[in-house]
């Protein structure tokens, strides 16, 4: 079974985001860019399905400018198999990422396509899921254990108020959530030997496809700032403050 | 005569010498009983016990002068105090002492970016610096964990060293000018921000080190630099120390290093149990190297490759992998930093020892020895700035022996280990300072000639021995 891993470029989750003055946008200048960390938890979680003889072959997809190889590379060196990355300089909204990731799926034929549940730049929490609706397949979003046996998945998803375990039927779409797993660390070998892994650049174009995004954005804002906390004289008065003003008891 | 840099107990406050302290400071004068006095008399060794007569709170060098010039009057014994991170007691308070702090005095100047310099107030926290030079597109090099607590004054006074000496070497290279009040009451503005001055001694640097006791730092001219550009960083695995050094010495002479630290198997596995992380590597190896390079360019990543591929090929380096976000940045980096709180909770032993980076092998090995041989049911835990030759040496309390058996046996072992610091021309304090608790084994690294000469710069600046009375010299 082959299993296909979308990867996403985005700001560093450690570095401090600076909005631009004009609004536009987030300033990308000179910013540390890494692989989107539920990305990471999705190669982590296809490479541990080939390690445990599971998958056949880890391919790992990333939809972004030149730049993104670089994150294609980690996951090479983490253990994926090969790359292929979807070049373009324009901005890549969901639908349109889900869109070209099923012409891959196409192409591919994975049994089993893992995605993390949302990128932490632009928080949409949509391309699993409407992959998965484009293609048909089942989708197990949020997942939080992931057990495959023969041709199905079982998966286990972080709901409101507990966890719901779910049997798809392979192929599937999974989306990753935060304790899936911890990503290990890519090693010096590995890292050796992800240079000679092949990678493939292709375009929408060349998958017979055009952007088309619907969403515009009008204004990013930074969020206020925290308000410095204050000191009350006694209990009763804290007390009251919680009741009153913050409205917690 | 009072030999300087010893304590005599007529210099205890009496009440006429605190109202006229009281007439000095008005609400910024806090008796040393009071509860606003407390946590002003200890810095973060702990091992010596808080008693100050009291504390007062300068806002201005001018009122620094007065106080001194009042201390020399009447027999007053003063200790500079500045965020209290201090680990060998140097600016504790045990016996009556007038402590000053620092803590209104935080102006922090314009950057000058021609010179790259910015004015800082001794009582300036250092992260408020860090994020001075950052606004400003610079960067303030001198980092550790105390950052957020620390103080310029306090830095200065100590030439706090940290993580990245490698590259940037200590607080004094960073001290670009100093305006100071001797213990005899004089302000002196010395260097002024010059980067080259040949007129004769430079005091500047005399202050640097001096751990109060020859006068206040009142303000500081620090220089900037320009901030690394996209750093790596890697944990590197050795079988042994030898393999761990000649690495290092390779990193250091082909790559922009910025820091190299080290660490050992059984700190680690502390660490690893405490935070319940994941061990970076399937195997455990006997020694951890941290190493932060700088890559500005895809070239250095390179070459920087090259370098790490030949040395795993030659088996030099066991095991290594490479950091892929910050996030995984941070964690290797918790890694080292985690050390010192989580040893912390084993009540351990240590101490802060250099030697020349040659020597190192050969130091550790005969500290192991003898520990092994005098004190088998010791644990030693290595770690520390390795890059620089500066080795934090750590001895756990065993679980079954009480603490102060412990403590007695410790001080024995001092004697010894000391001894063989010595033996290697090596520093029983690398960069924590002398303070109290170094002050009686300063012999081990000094010679009494330099001791001498010690006391001869401390009676010149401070001839009534005013200035933090019993600390560095010995008694
Ligand atoms: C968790 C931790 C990690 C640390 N890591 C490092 C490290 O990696 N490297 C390192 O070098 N140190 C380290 N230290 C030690 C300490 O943080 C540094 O020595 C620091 O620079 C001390 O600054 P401070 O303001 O706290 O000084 P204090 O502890 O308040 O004072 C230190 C000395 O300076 C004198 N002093 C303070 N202000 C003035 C002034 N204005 N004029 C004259 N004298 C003054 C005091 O009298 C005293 O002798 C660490 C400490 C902790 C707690």
């Amino acid at each position: 079974m082959k299993v296909l891993v979308a990867v996403k470029r985005v700001i560093d989750y450690n570095v401090k985001v600076r909005v631009k003055p004009d609004q536009s946008g987030v300033d990308l200048d000179n910013v540390k860019m890494a692989m989107n960390p539920f990305c990471e938890i999705a190669v982590e979680e296809a490479v541990r399905l080939k390690e445990k003889g599971l998958a056949s072959e880890v391919i790992v997809v990333s939809i972004g400018t030149a730049a993104s190889q670089e994150q294609i590379r980690t996951a090479l060196a983490l253990g994926a198999d090969r790359g292929l990355l979807i070049e373009t300089d324009e901005e890549v909204q969901p639908l349109d990422a889900a869109k070209l990731l099923k012409a891959v799926v196409e192409q591919e034929q994975p049994g089993l396509v893992i995605l993390g549940k949302q990128s932490i730049d632009s928080d949409n929490n949509q391309t699993g899921q409407m992959l998965a609706a484009l293609t048909g397949m089942g989708q197990a979003t949020f997942a939080s254990a992931v057990e495959v046996t023969d041709d199905r998945v079982q998966v286990t998803r972080e709901v409101d108020g507990g966890l719901m375990t779910l049997s798809l039927k392979l192929p599937a779409v999974i989306t990753t959530d935060l304790r899936l797993n911890e990503p290990r660390y890519a090693s010096l070998p590995n890292i050796m030997k992800a240079k000679k892994k092949p990678v493939a650049v292709t375009t929408a174009d060349e998958l017979g496809l055009a952007l088309s995004p619907r969403l515009k954005t009008l204004k990013v804002e930074a969020p206020e700032p925290r308000k410095a906390g204050i000191k009350v004289a006694d209990v009763a008065a804290l007390v009251d403050k919680l009741k009153n003003e913050a409205k917690v008891i | 005569m009072r030999r300087p840099g010893a304590r005599d107990d007529s210099m205890t406050l009496t009440s006429g010498s605190a109202d006229a302290l009281k007439t000095l400071f008005g609400k910024d004068f806090v008796d040393g009983r009071s509860a606003d006095a407390a946590g002003y008399g200890a810095d973060s060794n702990r091992y010596y016990k808080a008693q100050p007569g009291a504390v007062v709170f300068p806002r201005t060098v001018q009122q620094v002068q007065e106080l001194v010039k009042l201390a020399n009057r009447q027999n007053l014994a003063l200790v500079p105090s500045g965020g209290r991170t201090g680990l060998s007691g140097a600016a504790s308070a045990t016996a009556g002492e007038v402590v000053v702090a620092f803590d209104r005095m935080t102006r922090i100047g314009e950057v000058n970016m021609t010179d790259r310099l910015v004015e800082c107030e001794a009582g300036v926290v250092t992260q408020q610096l860090h994020e001075a030079a950052a606004r400003a597109g610079l960067h303030y090099p001198v980092d550790f964990a105390s950052s957020g607590s620390s103080r310029i004054g306090g830095n200065i006074a100590t030439n706090a060293g940290g993580i990245k000496v490698t590259r940037y070497g200590l607080t004094r290279d960073w001290v670009a000018g100093l305006e100071v009040v001797t213990g005899r009451g004089d302000v002196l503005q010395l260097n002024r921000g010059l980067i080259k001055n040949a007129t004769g001694y430079d005091l500047r640097q005399l202050f640097i080190g001096s751990e109060g006791t020859l006068g206040f730092i009142t303000s500081a001219l620090m220089r900037l630099t320009v901030p690394p550009k996209n750093l790596q960083v890697m944990l590197l695995a050795f079988k042994d120390i030898d393999a761990l050094m000649a690495a290092s010495a390779q990193f250091r002479r082909e790559l922009p290093v910025t820091a190299f630290e080290f660490f050992c198997q059984n700190g680690l596995q502390k660490v690893l149990e405490k935070s319940a992380r994941e061990a970076p590597f399937d195997t455990a190896y006997p020694f951890y190297g941290l190493l932060e390079f700088e890559a500005p360019y895809e070239s250095v990543l390179e070459d920087a490759m090259d370098l790490f591929e030949s040395l795993s090929d030659s088996g030099q380096v066991a095991d290594a992998v490479l950091a892929q976000s910050g996030r995984q940045a941070a964690d290797l980096w918790f890694l080292r930093e985690s050390l010192s709180e989580t040893l912390s909770h084993f009540m351990p032993y240590k101490n802060d020892l250099s030697v020349q980076l040659a020597d190192v092998p050969a130091f550790m090995a005969r500290i192991d020895a003898c520990v092994a041989q005098h004190y088998p049911d010791f644990c030693v835990v290595w770690f520390g700035h390795i890059g620089d030759g500066n080795l934090h040496l750590n001895i756990l309390k065993p679980a079954d022996l009480a603490a102060a058996e412990f403590k007695a046996r410790c001080e024995r072992v001092n004697a010894d280990i000391f001894a063989c610091v010595q033996a290697f021309g090596g520093s029983i304090s690398a960069e924590h300072g002398v303070g109290l608790q170094k002050k009686n084994f300063l012999g081990y690294s000094r010679s009494a000639e330099e001791i001498a000469m010690m006391r001869a710069v401390k009676a010149a600046f401070d001839p009534n021995g005013i200035m933090n009375p019993g600390k560095v010299l010995p008694d």
